[in-house]
């Protein structure tokens, strides 16, 4: 016969979704297991790939923590925003490859949430140059921005701060995570996956879940103009 | 072709995962209930194949859809993989087949591979894992294992874990599948069809592509914390149909130089273009199940010009394997026996 579930096995079963689980988890085994199989912050943007619809539409998710997190230096982030719309519109229009670019404030963040074709390099490059003036009004207000700014004059360090503010993508496919972590191809525990995905959190707080949906994939902003009759 | 070896060593080790399969069944998907109605394609499908159910015409389907395993037990409310087989009738008993699961990958990428993982699913004994271990478990932030279904004594699930740790190709298929809960009716799941077809389109350019079919009523599982119910899908769908018609879209994502054309264990990034191609309407459920879905023999391979199968191993195989299923159980004769 089946083992029947005993009032010991439901109280198991319940356990995790305690308060007192959820305090011991949060403050001792996330940080004990964190200390014993340390997991490396995955690096931010979209995962390099050959195929040519890997290299349209990225998800860019650039999170910047405000120096002054009041409400008078959020202000200032938005602003700062509005005092250069003209110069922001015009800038996306030249450089061309932009789907959609928003900011938005998430408590003391300026966020930057854009989809762009090409490679991330080139896209901040084409920012640099179209709307750098902007992006150093912005970056004065960010923490650790002065030492990148102004961006004409430190191009390449610019690029890694920016790539570094832009939020790990977890993988699409749930059990790539275990092979981001582990690099030697045996050695997996498809049980252990929910602690790596905790571990990654523990390091990366803000990430991307996925890379995200898309309505047309796999078609340029050039196509895509084109295709409407709007001009590119 | 149903002499062919391998055939029979893959049907062989399917029905040896399910000591309590009834001869003269399928091996597996073993219980399911046929469905009519038609297909209809979309105004674009017609520039991607020549094939005959793609060119707008309103075209009769006969649709089998099914729990995953081989048991002749009925287990609706079980965590488990399901089937939807479509036969699309082409006219002048010319037909083809679509096969798919709720499994949007398979488990192997090759006859060897799937011959080592059936041994590795075989079950065994199953039991609740004990609370002290749980606890150990959750000590380690580890997914506990999961609790036997009632009435269940044994499974292949500790051995299909067993296996994906030691092969990355089946992680995501034995992970998916054992999350992958019960739907709360047949036509609120999506389907994949899992292999890549090559379709030819009227300019003659050959795309490597794959189908899925999208409920319009949307996916919706049972509660997992619920009480599993036994039987349920069939009459849910009887009671459905009546009613109202159900509907599927079949979306079609086409690869790219570099996807893994040849290897189903590996889904495409949703970066893919993705075609509508159609729209599956289904009305009835026939009176007489076995001479319109039971005697009925499926087959992925068959195909109409237009479509034609990819170097995928598995897809290969299947196609002998499923005439060698058919001759044991006397399902409806296949085009290839002729062949």
């Amino acid at each position: 016969m089946e083992s029947e579930a005993t009032w010991f096995d439901r109280l198991v079963d319940a356990l995790p979704n305690t308060r007192l689980f959820q305090f011991i988890a949060e403050w001792i085994l996330v940080p004990y297991w964190a200390a014993r199989t340390p997991v490396k912050p995955q690096p931010g943007g979209p995962r390099m790939a050959p195929q040519p619809s890997e290299n349209l539409q990225h998800m860019m998710n650039l999170i910047m923590p405000l120096k002054d997190k009041s409400p008078i230096g959020r202000a200032k982030a938005a602003l700062a925003i509005a005092q250069n719309v003209d110069e922001i519109y015009a800038g996306l229009n030249n450089v061309g490859t932009v789907h959609f670019a928003r900011f938005v404030l998430v408590d003391g963040n300026l966020c930057m949430f854009s989809v762009y074709d090409g490679d991330f390099s080139n896209y901040i490059r084409d920012f640099i140059a179209t709307i750098g003036s902007v992006f150093n009004a912005i970056v004065a207000l960010i923490e650790d921005g002065d030492a990148v700014i102004p961006c004409e004059h430190h191009v390449e360090a610019f690029i890694d701060w920016v790539h570094a503010r832009d939020l790990y993508q977890v993988p699409d496919l749930a059990t790539d995570l275990l092979a981001q972590h582990n690099a030697a191809a045996s050695g997996d525990d498809l049980r252990l996956l929910p602690r790596d995905l905790i571990l990654q959190l523990h390091a990366n707080p803000n990430v991307s879940l996925g890379s995200g949906y898309r309505g047309y994939p796999a078609f340029s902003v050039a196509q895509i103009r084109q295709k409407l009759g709007v001009g590119w | 072709m149903p002499d062919n070896p391998i055939a029979v060593q893959l049907v062989d080790a399917v029905l040896s995962d399910f000591p309590d399969h009834q001869p003269g069944t399928r091996p597996v998907h073993t219980i399911g209930i046929g469905v009519q109605g038609y297909f209809e394609a979309s105004e674009v499908a017609r520039n991607y194949t020549i094939a005959a159910h793609f060119q707008g015409q309103r075209v009769p389907v006969t649709v089998r859809f099914s729990n995953g395993t081989g048991s002749p037990v009925e287990h609706d409310g079980w965590s488990d993989v399901r089937g939807m087989a479509t036969r699309f009738h082409l006219g002048d008993d010319v037909a083809t087949d679509l096969i798919a699961m709720t499994l949007a990958e398979f488990f192997a990428p090759s006859v060897d591979a799937f011959l080592q993982f059936s041994r590795a699913a075989r079950p065994a004994r199953q039991q609740r894992e004990s609370p002290w271990q749980k606890i150990l478990d959750m000590l380690c932030l580890k997914q506990p294992l999961p609790d036997p279904m009632p009435g269940q004594m044994a499974s292949g699930a500790a051995g299909m874990l067993a296996f994906a740790n030691q092969h990355r190709f089946a992680q995501m298929a034995v992970f998916q599948a054992g999350s992958i809960g019960a739907p709360v009716s047949y036509v609120r799941a999506a389907y994949h069809a899992v292999h890549t077809f090559i379709l030819t389109g009227p300019d003659h350019v050959r795309r490597p592509v794959r189908f899925s079919w999208e409920p319009i009523a949307g996916v919706r599982t049972t509660d997992p914390t619920a009480p599993p119910v036994d039987c349920y899908l069939h009459q849910e769908l009887k009671d459905r149909l009546q009613r109202q018609p159900a509907t599927f879209r079949l979306v079609m994502s086409i690869g790219e130089i570099g996807d893994a054309y040849a290897d189903p264990t590996r889904q495409w990034p949703g970066k893919r273009c993705r075609v509508f191609m159609g729209t599956l309407t289904l009305t009835t459920v026939p009176e007489d199940q076995e001479i319109f879905c039971e005697k009925i023999s499926f087959n992925p391979c068959r195909l109409t010009p237009g479509i034609d199968i990819s170097d995928d191993p598995i897809l290969q195989a299947r196609r002998d394997a499923y005439e060698v299923s058919r001759l044991r159980r006397g399902g409806q004769s296949c085009p290839f026996a002729a062949g």
